[in-house]
C-alpha cells in the first residue's frame, strides 16, 4: 500500500486506470451515491497542444463498484458503452485539479456527454465522487 | 467560465400593458384551472392586442402531471402560436415551458430537456411568464418541474433554452393572493435566496440578487400579511421573489429543495411548505461550511426575529408567519412520514440539490435531515 500512495501514475495509462478503479472501489461515498447505477462509460481524452493523441478509458460501473476498467491502447477498438464523457486533455487536468465541476464542465462546453442525460442528472453525486476519486490518484500529467 | 442568464423583466404597476406592445398574431395562454374565468385571466386577455387571436389552455393543476400538460398538444400545433404565455404560479409557468419546448421541437420528450443539449428553441414562438404568486421564481428560471403519471417522482428538467424571453411582474396580479399561498410562495422565495447564496455554484451575480431578495421580502412580507392590499409591500415581495428566482437559476439550489421535492412527491403538499420545513435544519447542517455567508443573511431579517444563527432566525420568522417547522404541523402523522423515509432518502439523493449544497451529504446524512423534522 505504501507503494500505491507514493507512485505517480501517468494520466492516462494502464497504471492510472488500475489505481483509479481501486480507489473508486474503496470510496464509500461513491458506493453510496452510485448504489443504483448500472452502466458503462468511456472517458475520451482528446488531444490538445500538450497531449498529442486521443485516449480512451473504459469503465464498467455497477451498483457503486467498478467491475472492470481498462485503458484502451492505440489501435485497439474502443468498446461501445452507454455513456461517453469527452474533453480535451487540458480540461481533464483542470477537472481533476478541482478547477472544473463535472456538470458545469458540460454546461460550459468543456466536456461533452453522450448518453441519457436524464439518467446522469439523477446520479450527479456519483459523478462528482468519480471526479473526487480521480483527484486522489497521485497523477503525473 | 459561467453565465448569467435572465429574461427581459417588465415590472411595476401596469406592466401587464406591455403585452399590447408585443407584435404577434396568435397568443397561447397556459394557465391553471383555478384562474379560468377569473378577472386575472380577463385582464391578460384584454392586454393582448385586439387584432390577435388567443387560445387559452387552462388545464393545469397544482401538482401538474406531464399528461395534463401535454393533453392538448395537437390543438396547440394547429393553433400555431407566436407567443406562449405562462400565467399563474410555478405549475402554470413550468407547464408553459414544457409546452413551449414540445411545440418548438415536435417529437421531443419532456424528459429529454436537459441543460446538456442544444435544441434551437425559439424559432417559432416567444415565451412570456406572468406570475400570479410571489415566490416560485419560475418566471426567471430555466428549470421546470412536473410529476410523472407512472412513478412517484417530481422530475426536475432544465435548459437555458426554456428561460422565458420576458417576465412580467405586475403587482396588481398578486393583490388578492390568499394568505396561505402568500406565505407558501414567499417561503419558497426565501429558500431560493438562502440556498443559492451558499450553493457551490454561487457567484457575485447570484449573491447580490439573493441579498437584495431577502432584504425586500423579509420586512415586507409581514406588511403584506397585515394588509394584503398594501401595493408597495406586495410589489417589493413580488420583485424580491423574482430576484431570488434569478439568483437560484444562476447558481442552483441545495438540500432543502432536494428534500422538499422528495416530500412533495410522497405527499401532496404545496412546494413552499415542503422546502421551508427543511430549510432551518439544512442551514444548521451546513453551518460549518457556510457560516460566514449565513451570518450575512441573518442580518437581513427584521431585528425582532433575529437570533445568533440563521437557522434559529429562520425558525423564529417562519413560526411568526405560519410556516410549519415540524411534519405534524403540515399535518402528516409521524407514522405515515416514517413509512416514506426510505423513498424520500432515495429521491432526495438523486436531486441535483445534493450536488450544489455547500456541505457534502450521503444517504445517512440525508436520512438524518429527513428525520430531523419529526
Amino acid at each position: 500500500m505504501a507503494f500505491l500512495s507514493t507512485f505517480m501514475a501517468k494520466f492516462p495509462s494502464d497504471e492510472w486506470v488500475k489505481l483509479y478503479c481501486e480507489k473508486l472501489n474503496s470510496n464509500q461515498k461513491y458506493a453510496d451515491a452510485g448504489k443504483n447505477w448500472e452502466g458503462d462509460i468511456v472517458f475520451v481524452v482528446e488531444k490538445d497542444e500538450t497531449h498529442p493523441q486521443d485516449d480512451h478509458i473504459y469503465l464498467d460501473l455497477y451498483h457503486g463498484k467498478c467491475r472492470s476498467a481498462r485503458y484502451i491502447h492505440s489501435g485497439e477498438e474502443v468498446p461501445k458503452s452507454e455513456f461517453s464523457y469527452k474533453g480535451k486533455f487540458g480540461n481533464w487536468k483542470k477537472l481533476m485539479d478541482g478547477q472544473i465541476d463535472p456538470i458545469q464542465g458540460i454546461l460550459t462546453g468543456k466536456f461533452k456527454l453522450d448518453g441519457s442525460k436524464m439518467k446522469i442528472m439523477r446520479f450527479t453525486s456519483a459523478a462528482k465522487e468519480m471526479v473526487n476519486t480521480a483527484s486522489t490518484v497521485e497523477t503525473e500529467f | 467560465m459561467w453565465f448569467f442568464r435572465s429574461p427581459r423583466i417588465v415590472f411595476g404597476e401596469d406592466s401587464l400593458s406591455f403585452l399590447s406592445m408585443v407584435e404577434s398574431k396568435r397568443f397561447l395562454i397556459v394557465t391553471d384551472r383555478y384562474l379560468a374565468g377569473t378577472k386575472i385571466l380577463e385582464k391578460v386577455k384584454k392586454a393582448i392586442p385586439p387584432d390577435s387571436e388567443t387560445m387559452v389552455f387552462a388545464k393545469i393543476g397544482s401538482e401538474p402531471l406531464l399528461s395534463e400538460m401535454t393533453s392538448d398538444m395537437d390543438s396547440i400545433y394547429r393553433f400555431n402560436p407566436e407567443v406562449i404565455i405562462g400565467l399563474g404560479g410555478g405549475s402554470s409557468m413550468d407547464a408553459a415551458k414544457i409546452i413551449f419546448a414540445l411545440y418548438e421541437k415536435p417529437g421531443l420528450s419532456a424528459y429529454d430537456i436537459t441543460p446538456m443539449d442544444n435544441f434551437g428553441f425559439g424559432s417559432r414562438s416567444k415565451l412570456v411568464a406572468i406570475p400570479t404568486t410571489s415566490g416560485t421564481g419560475s418566471e426567471c428560471s430555466w428549470a421546470a418541474v412536473f410529476s410523472d403519471d407512472r412513478e412517484k417522482r417530481k422530475n426536475e428538467v432544465a435548459s437555458p433554452e426554456i428561460l422565458p424571453d420576458y417576465a412580467i411582474l405586475d403587482p396588481d396580479l398578486v393583490l388578492d393572493l390568499p394568505r396561505e399561498q402568500t406565505v407558501n410562495t414567499a417561503v419558497d422565495a426565501i429558500t431560493h435566496a438562502v440556498e443559492s447564496y451558499v450553493s457551490q455554484w454561487n457567484n457575485h451575480y447570484s449573491d447580490i440578487l439573493a441579498e437584495k431578495a431577502l432584504s425586500l421580502i423579509t420586512p415586507n412580507l409581514s406588511r403584506v400579511l397585515s394588509d394584503p392590499h398594501d401595493v408597495a409591500a406586495r410589489e417589493s415581495v413580488h420583485i424580491g421573489a423574482s430576484m431570488a428566482g434569478l439568483s437560484f437559476s444562476n447558481s442552483q439550489i441545495g438540500l432543502a429543495h432536494a428534500l422538499g421535492h422528495a416530500l412533495g412527491a410522497c405527499f401532496n403538499i404545496p412546494h413552499g411548505k415542503t422546502v421551508g420545513l427543511y430549510l432551518p435544519e439544512v442551514v444548521r447542517y451546513n453551518y460549518n461550511k457556510a457560516g460566514v455567508k449565513y451570518d450575512r443573511l441573518n442580518d437581513l431579517f427584521p431585528e425582532k426575529y433575529r437570533s445568533k444563527s440563521l437557522d434559529i432566525t429562520l425558525k423564529n420568522y417562519f413560526k411568526a408567519i405560519g410556516q410549519p417547522l415540524k411534519i405534524g404541523e403540515i399535518p402528516i402523522s409521524d407514522n405515515d412520514y416514517k413509512n416514506k423515509v426510505p423513498d424520500m432518502v432515495e429521491l432526495a439523493s438523486q436531486s441535483t440539490g445534493v450536488l450544489t449544497n455547500p456541505e457534502e451529504s450521503d444517504s445517512k446524512s440525508i436520512e438524518s435531515l429527513v428525520l430531523s423534522v419529526i
